[in-house]
């Protein structure tokens, strides 16, 4: 092959490459650099959707955030929703899928199903199921508590600013358990036998077997699920929104929904955009931290 | 075959520029509305005459969810194809496209006969009157009245309270009858519910006039909110609850079950929106009757004002159409088609010239039509009336004095502190 035609290949495969990869560039582009770029750029002035002009603020957007207590109020949310999901979530999913994986020997294709259940409802409908749940004029909730002699809350239980955030964290473990299960559950099945056999006669079985083999196993299956949970707690809108709307009085209020509230409703869209670049700089760090880790794994 | 294909291709040519012709000719003018019950079958009827009787035009009719409609509307209107007539509250969501440019002064339009400015009281008109011109075209008027159960008080030998204190009094006796049944429930859920109640608590004794200033932001820094009698209408939201009037947990109630527990016959009593008659209706409950928030010992109030919230539709700054589309705004407040909207949506229409001639129309909902008529000072909704900010702090303080978590006056002192950052940005 002559040094020409090497050129020639080399420039048409780069070309290929180039054509390939052009598609995904220009719709991340569009759908992801742009409105990054815009965001940005809006944070630094204040306006409204309706608003012709708009007034450059520098960086007061920014100040405001920070001295403001609602968002303070949305982050702590939010961190609330994700310690409290990873704990839920992988906690409890990490548990259902031991038991799946070597304690329960008959229906467990069935019990995997019902507890997978949820996940394939959407966000909006289990909201709104949840809301007539907890009712506390007609929902069985209140019944069923006050049946094993518990007071229900007596301001309901998404009335209470006290209980409200953590009856939605309840609720979206409801829902995610299941897949961290299903995930978790395919990382149990990938565990060698053997290992089990030979530490059971070195006298290591159930939780010791569990703590020394099956947690080490699937370590990288735990980080993926944490982190998944993570991203997952910082992005949450639907389900809050559809709950409480952020209420009562703020009390469940998250980044997503002050967002909302702050650029559709009180018309500050530029304060909202300096929030969602708060969530953008939180967002990246975990998608890097994701990265790093998967690589790793 | 030669021969085919040329007759064909010509053929299709004839067709297709007579079509381009034929869009050419029609006006097409887009139309923007909330998705409310019954309303698809109103427009299907008004579209359906204007249409035939205005060949040349065609109305393209779209409805949102309240929400979405909220968002989609001030995004519409800044973009390149907004709607060109659209429905809006008015007050201060009216008031801020005026402000900023997006809706069309239509004063010169709907002058003629079958105008919809000679159809139109100027009561009606002003509500969307800024300065010198006419921002849009007022559809109907919502309102919010007391429902009772007539029988269930019958029997029960209670009557309608004239007083605020008569009201507590009532709610004390209902309870007395029984001590599971909640007189008025309370789905608070949503916020605006107590809004409503709260705003009329301020009309009953802060006053209309006195109250105008703060509503507006217009009154000095050292004054805005800061009349006591402010604090005094968030108490008589207290009363209210330690009168036992409201269920135990109404910000976790829908605004919807309230309504249930009242047709139901489940509570004898719900303040209820004007709205209400036709979906207690359409719940087979139609013993009921109506009275006005009473008349609060001591208050700065006047008896004869009551709860009044204009909707309407507004026109595009931007639209290509304003003669056409007002055309079929005249066409939607005509007398034929205001009556029909009575009788389809149980709502009190902007023209009530027919109204009293239909049969379909309950003694309730004309009740509601006649005290419409007869307000002296229609009272704005507060979560509409005012600013963005100060409304949200409004909202949210209702929610904070139900709970318990925020007294009167620190309510005020909030509403207070975020009224002076608006008025501070404006």
């Amino acid at each position: 092959m002559t040094a020409r035609s090497e050129q020639t290949t080399v420039s048409s495969g780069t070309l290929t490459y180039a054509a390939m990869l052009a598609p995904a560039l220009i719709l991340m582009s569009v759908f992801v650099f742009v409105p990054v770029v815009l965001v940005l750029y809006g944070s630094l002035f204040q306006f409204s959707l309706t608003d012709r002009q708009w007034d450059f603020a520098g960086f007061g957007n920014y100040a405001r955030a920070f001295s403001d207590p609602i968002f303070w109020v949305a982050l702590r949310n939010n961190l609330i929703i994700v310690i409290g999901s990873i704990v839920l979530q992988v906690g409890f999913g990490t548990i259902l899928a031991a038991m799946l994986d070597r304690g329960i020997t008959v229906g467990g294709t069935l019990m995997r199903t019902i507890i997978f259940a949820p996940m394939v409802i959407s966000s909006v409908a289990v909201g709104l199921i949840w809301l007539i749940i907890l009712d506390p004029n007609v929902g069985p909730m209140n019944v069923l508590v006050s049946a094993i002699g518990i007071a229900p809350p007596r301001l309901g239980w998404l009335g209470d600013p006290a209980f409200s955030i953590w009856v939605v964290l309840g609720v979206a473990a409801w829902q995610y358990t299941g897949f961290m299960m299903v995930l978790i559950l395919a990382g149990l099945q990938a565990v060698p036998k053997e290992l089990y056999q030979a530490a059971a006669l070195d006298g290591a079985t159930g939780l010791r077997a569990f703590r020394y083999i099956t947690l080490p196993a699937i370590r990288n299956i735990l980080i993926v699920a944490v982190l998944i949970t993570t991203v997952g707690g910082f992005k949450v809108f639907d389900l809050i929104f559809v709950m409480t709307k952020g209420g009562p009085a703020n009390a469940t209020q998250v980044l997503g929904t002050y967002i909302y509230l702050q650029a559709f409703t009180l018309g500050n869209s530029g304060y909202a955009n300096a929030i969602s670049a708060v969530l953008l700089v939180i967002a990246v760090a975990l998608g890097w931290l994701q990265l790093r880790t998967s690589r790793k794994a | 075959m030669k021969c085919f294909v040329t007759v064909a291709a010509a053929a299709t040519c004839f067709v297709a520029s007579a079509a381009i012709a034929n869009a050419e000719d029609v006006v097409e003018v887009k139309y923007w509305t909330l998705k409310n019950q019954g309303l698809d079958e109103f427009v299907a009827q008004a579209k359906s005459s204007f249409e035939e009787a205005n060949p040349g035009i065609r109305i393209i009719h779209e409805d949102f969810p309240n929400e979405a409609y909220k968002t989609a509307i001030q995004v519409a209107l800044n973009g390149s194809e907004p709607p060109d007539a659209f429905f809006n509250w008015v007050g201060e969501d009216s008031a801020r496209f005026v402000r900023d440019g997006l809706v069309l002064d239509i004063s010169e339009f709907g002058t003629e006969e079958n105008g919809f400015q000679s159809m139109l009281t100027e009561g009606w008109i002003s509500s969307l009157r800024h300065g010198d011109g006419i921002y849009g075209v007022p559809m109907e008027a919502v309102s919010k009245f007391f429902y009772y159960n007539v029988d269930w008080f019958a029997e029960h030998d209670l009557s309608v309270p004239t007083s605020f204190n008569g009201l507590l009094q009532l709610c004390r006796d209902i309870r007395a009858i029984d001590a599971d049944i909640v007189p008025m429930p309370l789905g608070n859920s949503e916020r605006w519910k107590l809004n409503h109640f709260i705003t009329m608590l301020n009309e009953r004794v802060v006053g209309f006039e006195a109250a105008q200033d703060d509503y507006d932001l217009s009154a000095s820094a050292d004054d805005l909110f800061t009349d006591p009698k402010f604090v005094t209408a968030w108490e008589k939201v207290l009363e209210l609850q330690q009168a036992g009037c409201f269920q135990d947990a109404p910000n976790a109630t829908a605004p919807e079950l309230t309504r249930a527990m009242f047709s139901s016959g489940t509570s004898p009593m719900i303040y209820c929106g004007s709205w209400c008659a036709g979906i207690f209706d359409q719940d087979g409950f139609t013993g009921y009757a109506m009275f006005r928030m009473p008349a609060v010992e001591g208050g700065d109030g006047a008896d004869d004002t009551n709860f009044v919230l204009v909707q309407g539709y507004q026109v595009s700054a931007q639209t290509e159409h304003p003669e056409e589309t007002v055309k079929w705004l005249n066409h939607l407040v005509s007398p034929k088609m205001a009556k029909a909207y009575a009788e389809i949506m149980s709502r009190v229409p902007s023209n009530p010239e027919l109204l009293g001639e239909s049969d379909a129309l309950s003694e309730q909902f004309k009740w509601i039509a006649n005290d419409v008529a007869s307000v002296s000072t229609p009272i704005n909704v507060l979560d509409v009336l005012l600013e963005n900010s100060v409304s949200e702090a409004y909202l949210d303080a209702g929610v904070e004095v139900l709970n318990g978590t925020m007294t009167p006056q620190e309510a005020m002192d909030k509403i207070r502190e975020t009224a002076l950052q608006a008025k501070s940005n404006l």
